[in-house]
């Protein structure tokens, strides 16, 4: 049986300022099983950030509770920390001194058992020997990424919260990045809560996606039952014959639909009504050279969220 | 409390201390140089038949450095890793408040003393002044006293950067200078225009810097005004501990102390 790892209840935080009331975080419910990766997903101003903040204990909570491995986050706050870790693409180590300088640091600060040799076989494992005596402000992107990674696994934690780690770095650090993260989940059967703007990373990541939007869950899913919610698809085709024909076709199925290109066309349609509308374009005598059915991705979900086109009532 | 904590805490001032130029600079340098500048005008002044004032001078210079120092690691230790933006870093590990700044109080007793060490032999070797002149006991209270009045300062400062983030920064090293004068450092209280003067018994090192002058005089321990200081810094040193209780919890209730890093 699976254990929560993190169980968050009736989480709300307000803010107040002269301009009013704010509610940043209204009210949400979510846990997280050993093993799960979960996409934490929201328009920028949705909660995210704040939330995580929170799960860490540098914000306070207006009201609601936190408990990781079972235990109340206010009242055993030294014990959670100790078993969970954090890394973010905008908190970094310490610049001015080395990286083998900030790990013993972290190390210490984690009670590792036998520091040095951890650090090592974690250089080592990240194949970044050559950057121990560097200091840490003149690595690249991609190597302070590396080693904000070894900090975070110094206490070999059971989750790690993961705040848009590959911000900011080139598609090539991004892919390595992933496949490292991919592997960690894999190899140490790590927790993982992971925030992002990039729906393809989600997908490649996390088996669970949590949504946010204006401070509350809108939906929490798998990446795939979410896409299905949407349900429409878009075909593509590339047909020779008459374009009027096919027009005429498609207002009679009352589609909407644009012409790309003279001879392609783009039909927004419902899934299920794909193979229909194919065979009905074939009929009248419309010959189709290529077809291609786009299907809704993460992306298209987080947009209709973040245009207003799901409710809050949606499923949960 | 965990002393390994406290030791992650020390160990990484000394790592940031020993790489970088501006706190070698703001610390060791600045410290030599003023002492030499200080010890100069002592040498012009016992010149011109007032020895005196120039030793005044020279015991004001050496115990405000205490202050000067341990203020300076507490306020501006913390700065180091907002800059860094690695403050949420030490504490989303399980690093306590009191562990923390326990690790920074001790880190600045540290630097003081090699500092004043370092400051002193120099006096003694370049002016001829020695600050034991004041007496052992009296200078072990003042350095007691000096530290604990400079760990509040330190405190308080830390307290309102964590509150209202980097753009309140200048007071880090700022603040402390406005006790220069108002604790009479370099001179006696009476010469202070006396609204000054009477506010100036507000604080703890007015006593002591009285204490210390009086010591070179008569080479006894002003157990007195030595009590009246401790007396303010307990008083002083509790009040700042809950400022910064206050301003820390604050500053996590408006959601500052994440954004202080930008």
């Amino acid at each position: 049986m699976q254990n929560n790892v993190l169980e968050v209840k009736n989480l709300t935080k307000n803010f107040r300022s002269s301009a009013g009331e704010f509610t940043a975080v209204d009210n949400i419910s979510f846990s997280i099983k050993q093993g799960d990766a979960v996409g934490f997903l929201g328009p920028n101003g949705a909660g995210k950030t704040t939330t995580i903040q929170m799960l860490l204990g540098i914000t306070n909570v207006t009201s609601g509770s936190i408990q990781y491995f079972g235990k109340d986050f206010f009242k055993h706050k030294q014990q959670c920390l100790q078993r969970i870790n954090f890394t973010s693409a905008f908190n970094t180590l310490q610049g001015r001194i080395s990286v083998w300088e900030n790990l013993i640091v972290f190390a210490t600060l984690y009670n590792v058992k036998n520091p040095k040799e951890k650090i090592m076989n974690l250089i080592n494992y990240f194949n970044s020997e050559s950057l121990l005596n560097q200091r840490y402000w003149n690595l690249s992107a991609g190597q302070k990424t590396r080693i904000n990674f070894i900090k975070s696994l110094l206490n070999d934690p059971e989750l790690i919260l993961m705040d848009e780690p590959t911000a900011s770095l080139d598609p090539d650090v991004v892919d390595k990045t992933l496949s490292l993260i991919e592997e960690l989940k894999d190899k140490r059967n790590l927790t993982i809560l992971y925030t992002s703007h990039n729906m393809n990373e989600i997908t490649r990541i996390c088996n669970k996606v949590i949504f946010l939007d204006h401070g509350q869950i809108v939906a929490q899913d798998s990446p795939l039952s979410l896409t299905k919610r949407i349900g429409s698809a878009k075909l593509q085709i590339t047909f020779d014959g008459d374009k009027e024909k096919l027009e005429n076709y498609l207002k009679e199925k009352r589609t909407t639909y644009s012409f790309i290109k003279k001879y392609i066309v783009v039909i927004n349609t419902q899934e299920k009504d794909i193979p229909g509308i194919i065979f009905g374009i074939s009929k009248s005598g419309i010959w189709i050279a290529d077809i291609e059915v786009k299907k809704p991705t993460l992306e298209d979900f987080f947009l209709q969220i973040a245009r207003g086109g799901i409710s809050v009532n949606s499923k949960n | 409390m965990s002393t390994q904590r406290i030791k992650a805490i020390i160990l990484q001032e000394l790592y940031i201390t020993k790489n970088s130029l501006e706190i070698i600079i703001d610390l060791f340098y600045f410290s030599v140089i003023t002492i030499v500048v200080f010890g100069l005008v002592s040498v012009y002044l016992t010149g011109t038949n007032n020895p005196l004032s120039a030793q005044y001078i020279l015991v004001g210079m050496i115990l405000w450095e205490v202050i000067r120092i341990t203020q300076y690691s507490i306020s501006v230790g913390a700065l180091w890793n907002i800059w860094s933006r690695n403050l949420s870093n030490m504490f989303v590990a399980p690093l306590t408040l009191s562990e923390y700044i326990l690790a920074t109080m001790i880190a600045g007793m540290i630097k003081t003393g090699i500092i004043l060490v370092l400051i002193s032999v120099i006096a003694s070797f370049l002016f001829k002044f020695n600050i034991l002149s004041i007496g052992v006991v009296n200078l072990i209270l003042a350095l007691v006293n000096l530290t604990i009045f400079s760990w509040s300062v330190g405190v308080i400062i830390l307290a309102i950067i964590f509150r209202y983030g980097q753009r309140i920064q200048a007071l880090a090293w700022g603040l402390v200078f406005l006790f220069q004068p108002l604790c009479a450092a370099f001179f006696p209280v009476s010469v202070l225009p006396e609204p000054l003067r009477t506010l100036a018994y507000v604080f703890p090192p007015t006593y002591v810097f009285e204490a210390a002058r009086l010591g070179l005089v008569n080479h006894s321990t002003n157990w007195n005004a030595m009590g009246v200081s401790f007396a303010q810094n307990i008083v002083y040193f509790v009040v700042s501990l809950l400022f910064f209780n206050y301003m820390f919890n604050k500053s996590k209730d408006i959601g500052q102390f994440a954004k202080n890093e930008g």
